[in-house]
């Protein structure tokens, strides 16, 4: 374990922690004009389908791909909290300190996030798609 | 924990001395115009934000007067119209956010530890556009040209069929304008909390008002957009026969109110969080011991930041949405009140384990806290459908904003003038007359407001130049308005101890509350290199530890001292790891003829003087180009290969 | 000192604690938000839209206006979205310090994208025959969408031109200072990838 990580293995740890922090936010932001924009515009145009797949499909896919991006954030953000619980020996402590704090945003942030989108979502099992 | 003594420079009687040449500015007219110091910058941006709120507050006394009675005959309805849209839109646009990006821009760099802003030269640019802007709208009042739609400007009203003058032109190229303030200002604000932060302050030791500050810059980026498309398409509409709003012709009013929304609803967050970030800045001091749960009000700020754009659709009700479409908006609106009642346990936390120092700083705290509560309460109460639709458009609805406003923006930025008036003038404020204003500033509030509730649910409409007597109306109206001149009292004790303590006070040592950030840790008020020694920062609470004192005392390296001209240092994104040490711009004329050239383009663009806008836009063109001229270096610095 | 690579030394805490992005200029950073807030603001015109062309139902576009046809913007589109290319080559050649390579890229991209200028006014005075600003919405749309964007072209070639002008003095760009130059070809890019977007949205998905 004495060897230091290589620069590609760097680059994907760090964005690893970023996927962490963000990854919750950027779900549901995806999540939020997938599902809206998908709803909206095929009521409006008098139908309840989009090719073969019925409309509530489709914003179901909107609520449940973003839903687990998250929950992979919320591993993520799991993971970076471990790593840095306990650093080894001998590493900078600046680093350490500073992604512990990322990552008890990040856990807490995916959570909120989850939350959103999973009380959306669960709208989708009462409420008929175009019902004004 | 605190200190009081003058903190033992590290740097020798030389070093001062050549600090004083590089970043000292000789008084002159010249220099009050060229300035590019972020503490003179910050001054000003608060005292002309005091401006424009006096000049918003008169408008709301005369509305209020006009209300005391039924059937008053004092304004006519065009001059009511005028005074509620210039005074909603003057406090929201040309107070609220510049006052708090006053505080900004004096405290940022002196709390991470910097000499100056990452742009010093485009924040005198944002300060000019600013003033040039506010004055821009206010001078159309006494015209009787001023906007008079709402601060919400809501089409078809708008559209130049339906509001003939310069009223809408005022409003939609005057914010356009000052949009442009607004956009360099966050810019200036997040590249500064990136590079600029002392040696050691990793992202674990930034302060809450700065991150404050930070999160809401981001959001004026993503949001500001949204507004200025906003008013472009206006004013397009207006002058140039577009149809962007006109359903004659394919276009649609609706589209100004979601872009509008998509604006409005973070900005009412672009006001609070900076006020919030004042709370968790002030609070320490006075409750002597750190915000409790540092990580969880972090979490607060940036998921705020991001939530509140997602949330703009609860503002049209009226606008037939799918129900499922408006689900996935509510569940956001719901979670979105989870961060903030985090901020507001956190800081009763805070004061139920600290030492409480009553002073007045903590009173408007306090007054904070129980204002905005009341306020977030009623806010509560409109997530009942039928309730909203009740109360949407009655005073009901005016008495609500006005105490989150009020409440989560105004007594925070009053705790935070008594809190760094020693940092900013020098001298300590009158702590009895402070109290005085306080109680008026406060009684007088809920005198105003609170009766608004009242008569907005005995079903007064808002925005009403006046009305017949009803009963529960009269008697109400005039409690308000009595209110309001407590209020007004009140906020003119507030000045009379500003301009007290400049000319009377006592002179403040450095660290006259024990307080725990960087600004506490040099003279007050600060030099104009802010620091002589910059820090280097070993926790959160820099002040209040040694290591972090002692790196600016006796035995400080050359590197952190760098006098040998303009100089600051760069500091790596993340963890704040020393990079390079960068030279710093002089003081110079170039962003006042900036933001003049600009105001000739939007004073000629209002008066469709077409020929003199092109010319000022080639004015503007040559400024900015002078200005990011690049200096010509020898052949060797620069590194050329031949 | 040896180096590790795969999954196991990529979520190890050295890696993970990384610290990324570092090492930036005030310039990179300043210039990136202002691309990013100019992008919302891109964002929004083309949300709008497609906003108004769902709400009005009827056909796209609105009244006896023809559906666009796809030549001329194609033949923009070749000329705008490669002129990002000699910038590329110019910025990396002053990174080396040859400042030959910086004036010949920065010329080829003037001329490029001065050409797409040509070819846009070529195309308004076709569209003008058909409709104008004030014809309805859709007319406002058009004109408002591609001369907004034609204006940050015109402000991307005057920034080249500045650039250029500075090289052919001499003693302002090397090895060592190039941040106006990365600056300005940030920009550009954002206005190349913008006209991809506004080739979509304009002439191509009424197609769709
Ligand atoms: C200083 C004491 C204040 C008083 C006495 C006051 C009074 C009033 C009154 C009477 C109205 C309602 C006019 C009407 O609907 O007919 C109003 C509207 C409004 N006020 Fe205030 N206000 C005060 C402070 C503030 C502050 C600090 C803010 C914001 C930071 C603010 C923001 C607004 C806004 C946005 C409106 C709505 C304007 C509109 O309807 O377009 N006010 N105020
Ligand atoms: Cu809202």
């Amino acid at each position: 374990m004495s060897a230091h990580p290589g620069p590609r293995a760097r680059l994907a740890g760090g964005l690893l922690l970023w996927y962490a922090v963000l990854g919750g936010a950027v779900a549901w932001a995806v999540h939020l004009f997938a599902a809206w924009g998908v709803d909206e515009l095929t009521c409006a145009s008098g139908r309840e389908r989009i090719g073969a797949l019925p409309l509530q499909a489709v914003v179901a896919i909107a609520v449940v791909l973003p839903a687990l991006a998250t929950v992979g954030a919320l591993l993520a953000a799991a993971l970076v909290w471990r790593r840095t619980a306990h650093p080894p020996e001998g590493l900078d402590e600046h680093p350490v300190r500073r992604s512990r704090l990322l990552a008890v945003v990040a856990i807490w942030s995916n959570l909120l996030f989850l939350a959103i989108i999973v009380l959306g979502g669960a709208a989708l099992l009462v409420l008929p798609p175009c019902l004004r | 924990m605190s200190t009081t003594a003058a903190p033992a420079p590290g740097a020798s009687r030389q070093d001062l001395t050549l600090l004083e040449e590089h970043w000292g500015e000789r008084p002159s007219l010249r220099s009050w115009f060229s300035t590019v110091d972020h503490k003179r910058i910050g001054r000003r941006y608060l005292v002309t934000a005091g401006l424009f709120f006096f000049l918003a507050g008169v408008s709301a006394l005369t509305m209020r007067t006009q209300l005391a009675r039924p059937e008053s005959r004092l304004l006519s309805p065009q001059e009511y119209n005028q005074l509620f849209t210039m005074h909603g839109t003057a406090m929201i646009f040309l107070f609220a956010t510049p006052m708090l990006f006053g505080f900004g821009n004096f405290l940022v760099p002196l709390m991470i530890g910097s000499r100056d802003m990452a742009f010093p030269k485009l924040n005198a640019f944002g300060y000019w556009v600013f003033l040039l802007a506010g004055l821009f709208m206010w001078v159309s009042l006494p015209f009787g040209a001023a906007p008079n739609a709402g601060w919400f400007a809501y089409v078809p009203l708008t559209e130049r069929v339906n509001t003939p003058g310069l009223h809408l032109d005022v409003y939609s190229l005057g914010l356009l304008f000052l949009g442009i303030a607004t956009t360099a200002a966050s810019i200036n604000f997040i590249v500064t909390a990136l590079k600029l932060r002392a040696p050691g302050m990793s992202l674990n030791r930034v302060p809450l008002f700065v991150w404050a500050i930070v999160a809401t810059a981001f959001m004026v980026i993503f949001a500001l957009p949204a507004l200025n498309l906003d008013n472009a398409m206006l004013f397009l509409d207006r002058r140039f026969g577009t149809h962007f709003f006109d359903p004659g012709a394919a276009g649609n009013v609706l589209l100004w109110q979601h872009l509008f929304w998509i604006f409005g609803h973070p900005d009412v967050y672009i006001i609070v969080m900076p006020a919030l970030g004042i709370v968790s800045a002030v609070l320490p001091a006075f409750t002597r011991r750190g915000v409790v749960g540092y990580p969880l009000i972090v979490l607060a700020i940036v998921t705020i930041a991001i939530i509140s754009f997602g949330v703009w659709v609860h503002h049209m009700f009226a606008t037939g949405l799918p129900r499922l479409s408006y689900s996935f908006f509510s569940a956001a609106s719901s979670i979105i009140t989870i961060p903030s009642g985090i901020q507001i346990f956190a800081w009763l936390a805070t004061m139920a384990l600290g030492r409480l120092v009553l002073k007045v700083p903590l009173l408007y705290l306090i007054g904070f806290i129980v204002t905005f509560v009341l306020g977030g309460f009623t806010g509560a109460m409109f997530a009942l459908t039928a309730f909203d639709q009740q109360v949407t458009d009655s005073y009901f609805v005016v008495a609500h904003f006005h105490y989150v406003l009020i409440g989560g923006a105004v007594f925070p930025m009053l705790a935070g003038i008594y809190y760094w008036l020693p940092k900013i003038t020098g001298r300590m404020y009158h702590e009895g007359l402070g109290r005085w204003a306080f109680w008026l500033v406060f009684a007088g509030m809920h005198v105003t407001f609170f009766p608004m509730h009242l008569y907005g649910l005995f079903g007064m409409p808002r925005r009403v130049y006046t009305y017949r007597s009803e009963p529960g109306w009269d008697a109400w109206n005039l409690v308000s308005t009595i209110g309001s001149y407590l209020l007004a009292i009140g906020l003119l004790l507030v000045l009379i101890g500003v301009v007290h303590a400049i000319r009377r006070g006592r002179p403040a040592p450095p660290d006259p509350w024990g307080g725990d950030s960087l600004e506490w840790s040099t003279e007050s008020p600060p030099k104009p290199y802010n620091f002589p020694v910059l820090p280097e920062v070993h926790s959160l609470h820099p002040t209040w530890d040694e290591p972090s004192r002692e790196s600016m005392g006796a035995g400080a390296t050359e590197d952190r001292i760098l006098a040998e001209g303009r100089r600051t240092l760069f500091t790596s994104e993340l963890d704040g790891r020393r990079e390079r040490v960068v030279e710093m711009p002089e003081a110079s004329l170039q962003p006042l003829v900036l933001a003049l050239a600009l105001l000739v383009f939007f004073t000629t663009m209002l008066f469709a003087w077409y020929p003199v806008a092109i010319a000022a836009v080639v004015v503007v063109a040559a400024t900015i180009g002078v200005w990011l001229w690049p200096p010509r270096r020898p052949e060797r610095e620069l590194g050329v290969s031949t | 000192m040896s180096t590790r690579g795969g999954i196991a030394a990529a979520t190890g805490t050295e890696a993970l604690t990384t610290e990324l992005p570092v090492g930036r200029s005030t310039g990179w950073w300043g210039m990136v938000m202002f691309v990013a807030t100019e992008a919302t603001l891109f964002a929004c015109l083309l949300g709008s839209y497609f906003y108004l062309r769902f709400q009005h139902g009827g056909s796209w576009p609105p009244g006896d206006i023809s559906k666009p046809k796809l030549l001329v913007p194609l033949v923009m589109t070749g000329v705008l979205l490669p002129s990002s290319l000699p910038v590329v080559w110019a910025e990396h050649g002053i990174r080396k310090g040859q400042r030959w390579r910086l004036r010949a890229g920065l010329a080829a991209t003037l001329v490029m994208g001065a050409t797409f200028l040509i070819l846009q006014a070529s195309e308004y005075a076709d569209k003008l025959r058909e409709f104008t600003i004030t014809t309805n919405a859709y007319g406002s749309l058009f004109f408002v969408i591609t001369g907004f964007h034609g204006l940050h072209v015109l402000v991307g070639l005057t920034m080249i031109s500045w650039l250029l002008a500075a090289s052919l003095r001499g003693g302002s760009f090397g090895a060592h200072r190039h941040d106006r130059v990365r600056n300005a070809a940030i920009y550009w890019h954002f206005v190349d990838v913008v006209w991809a977007a506004i080739l979509f949205t304009i002439y191509l998905s009424p197609r769709l």
